[in-house]
């Protein structure tokens, strides 16, 4: 209990105050302490290792086992030019994805933090609203908006912006479309969370020392919400990746993405080891993303600071 | 006492003036028809409880708050339009407001960045101020692995090191303990000394404005009250607001008889010569703790009242030792509460219920001819 309690205080100092403290000997005894009652967290781990760990194994071992054993498909994945394809699909929609979200996010975080409290709260709830109506209510309806004879493409017709109607939908550009609005609230949340933290006194500190409101922004707002933006963006990127009911809808059958090809070679071909070589890709990506994630994000500075 | 006697003082130069300066917020007066004139080098403090002003009028010098009216000019030139990053002013906020993703080094050189200087200018210019506020060691280390006093100094050497005209400092010293104050309180007292540059003081605490300042301002409800030396403030308060505002203080309510006597509780007492007092005016006088003697009857009756000096008869409530000096509560005949205080070494052979003769000099005595009921107690709302 004690010893948790000094990693709390040690932990808001950030980590490289506990790296500088030369004392290391009151650690040996305090990393015993906090394993014990471990054993307490035994039925959860019991049923996490049936239910998630061996399924989610059992899938990856198809992958290097099925049809026969060896990394044949694996192979096959990153030579055969039409799942190479695939997969470059599914890495650009994820970034332009990502990239899209957190311009129109940041500018929606921004103004619910500085609109008057009532006020931020109601854009707060509208944001939390579109995220929780149905998923497909809302795919489909960009089908209808961007379809030829949608709303899109015939107010742009009225106005004499184009002749002839947009192809927006079953091609990329509407799965770019359709994800970039399902993953707002996702920047929006953390960015809010982060942009909220931020003590107003630190930006008018920055203007008396001399920084014009766009230094300020640059030099001081930004990389203080970069928490925020990195871990929405993080978020952003993984969920696409794996993204399948908007891209299925949205897309075209030519360019497809990783879920929808998984989804293909298990339904259509009954290729379960292509399959789970796709899905074990997935799940490698997301570790190593994660991974860089944990890397360039060591402390937040925001949290740091606010933790006096 | 003001305790830093700058030459800089001398040549009374006007660096800021601050002309009918008005800040409403809806019906409500912030900052009520302020005209106020800062000389160069100064070291003055704005004083006052909270809500008084203080800091929304140095809102307004920092460019953070538009005035509603009135003028702010800094060498003859308006400031009312420039935005804060075009002053040229230094600030040192209450809360540090340090930039929590840059290191102690980057912080100080935020402000030389943004002006582009010279990136061996930069260096030489940082290490000297971190030298001056004694961080070097700590140079590249977070904001946070600082503790509360390291991170002022952080703050005050950013916003030293541009080398503004003015440095304006909104309680910088508030969320720190009473030892660590002071120091920084020595600390600031001799940088304004070897640097000369002006300093705006905001605080509440009136001890601190005695210390660090040459002058005080003391702010009510959104006016300035008081103007001058702490020692001037303390000894001859302008107004019965400020007497009570500023330490400890007797008030006895008087009938005036003539120019220099007045009559309390059927006695006849001398005040300061006071023109314009008509007989039966309702007259305050104002008697510091320290400046009145508590005498025992006996001592009474060997020491004869000195000329110049007044003696009302009182009975004792309450004797308390302080340490270095001593309070003792009396109460008159006619129930006006006073305090008297004295320096522990002198003694005070007094105890509940005693009769005890209360004296002071004439010429200790403030007389105030108007002063509003709610003036008298607003000691007890300064701390």
């Amino acid at each position: 209990m004690s010893a948790s309690a000094t990693q709390h205080t040690g932990g808001a100092a950030g980590a490289a105050g506990v790296a500088t403290v030369p004392a290391i000997a009151p650690q040996a005894p305090s990393r015993l302490q906090r394993w014990r009652g471990a054993g307490n967290l035994l039925p959860a781990l019991l049923f996490l290792g049936l239910f998630f760990l061996a399924p989610l194994i059992g899938l990856l071992l198809r992958g290097v086992l099925e049809p026969v054993p060896g990394l044949g498909n694996y192979e096959q994945l990153f030579a055969n030019s039409a799942y190479a394809r695939v997969l470059f699909n599914t890495f650009s929609v994820a970034g332009l994805v990502t990239l899209f979200s957190l311009l129109l996010g940041f500018p929606l975080a921004w103004a619910i933090t500085l609109v008057p409290r009532g006020w931020g709260r109601w854009m707060l709830n509208i944001v939390l609203l579109s995220m929780w109506t149905s998923l497909l209510a809302r795919t489909y309806s960009w089908l209808v908006l961007l379809q030829a004879s949608g709303v899109v493409n015939k107010a742009l017709m009225a106005l004499g912006i184009i002749d002839q109607p947009l192809e927006m939908v079953h091609n990329l550009t509407g799965v770019v479309i359709g994800m970039s609005y399902i993953m707002i609230p996702f920047i929006v949340l953390p960015l809010q969370a982060t942009m909220q933290a931020i003590d107003p006194m630190i930006l008018q500190a920055g203007s008396i020392c001399g920084a014009s409101p766009w230094t300020n922004f640059f030099r001081v707002f930004l990389p203080l919400c970069r928490p925020g933006l990195f871990s929405g963006g993080l978020m952003v990127f993984v969920m696409s990746l794996g993204y399948y009911v908007t891209p299925a809808l949205l897309g075209g059958a030519q360019n497809m993405m990783l879920p929808e090809f998984i989804i293909q070679q298990v339904q259509s071909f009954l290729n379960w080891g292509l399959a789970s070589a796709g899905a074990a890709l997935l799940v490698a990506i997301t570790l190593v993303l994660f991974y860089f994630y944990l890397k360039l994000q060591p402390e937040s500075p925001v949290g740091a600071s606010n933790a006096r | 006492m003001s305790a830093v006697k700058d030459p800089a003082q001398q040549h009374n130069k006007t660096l800021v003036s601050l002309r009918n300066l008005n800040k409403h917020y809806g019906d409500f007066a912030a900052v009520d028809d302020i005209s106020l004139e800062i000389q160069d080098g100064e070291f003055l403090t704005f004083l006052g409880s909270s809500g008084s002003g203080k800091s929304t009028t140095l809102s307004m010098l920092a460019g953070f708050e538009t005035p509603s009216s009135g003028e702010i000019l800094v060498g003859g030139k308006s400031l009312v339009n420039v935005p804060p990053h075009k002053r040229d002013i230094g600030m040192v906020f209450q809360r540090y407001s340090l930039f929590p993703h840059l290191s102690v080094r980057d912080n100080i050189a935020f402000p030389l960045a943004i002006r582009k200087l010279a990136s061996a200018e930069r260096e030489r210019r940082v290490d000297a101020m971190l030298k001056l506020v004694q961080l070097g060691e700590f140079a590249h280390r977070r904001p946070s692995q600082l503790s509360g006093g390291q991170q002022q100094r952080v703050a005050i050497a950013r916003a030293l090191v541009y080398e503004p005209r003015i440095l304006l400092m909104d309680e910088p010293l508030g969320a720190l303990d009473k030892k660590l104050r002071e120091d920084l309180q020595d600390e600031l007292r001799q940088l304004h000394r070897r640097l000369g540059i002006t300093i705006v003081y905001v605080t509440h605490d009136q001890e601190e404005a005695m210390r660090l300042s040459q002058r005080i301002a003391i702010f009510s409800h959104g006016k300035i009250v008081g103007l001058g030396s702490g020692y001037d403030l303390y000894q001859n308060p302008p107004n019965a607001f400020v007497a009570s505002f500023l330490g400890n203080s007797n008030f006895l309510k008087l009938k005036a008889q003539g120019n220099a006597v007045a009559s309390f509780e059927g006695r006849s007492l001398s005040i300061r010569l006071t023109a314009g007092l008509q007989a039966d005016q309702d007259v305050l006088l104002m008697v510091r703790p320290e400046k009145a003697l508590a005498l025992s009857v006996e001592q009474a009756a060997q020491e004869p009242l000195a000329a110049g000096w007044n003696e009302v008869s009182a009975k004792v409530v309450e004797v308390l030792f302080l340490g270095e000096s001593q309070t003792c509560s009396v109460v008159t005949s006619g129930g006006t509460a006073m305090t008297v205080k004295a320096l522990s070494a002198a003694g005070m052979p007094l105890k509940a219920g005693d009769p005890v003769c209360v004296r002071w000099a004439t010429a200790d005595a403030c007389v105030y001819t108007q002063w509003a009921e709610s003036d008298l107690n607003k000691a007890a709302g300064a701390h």
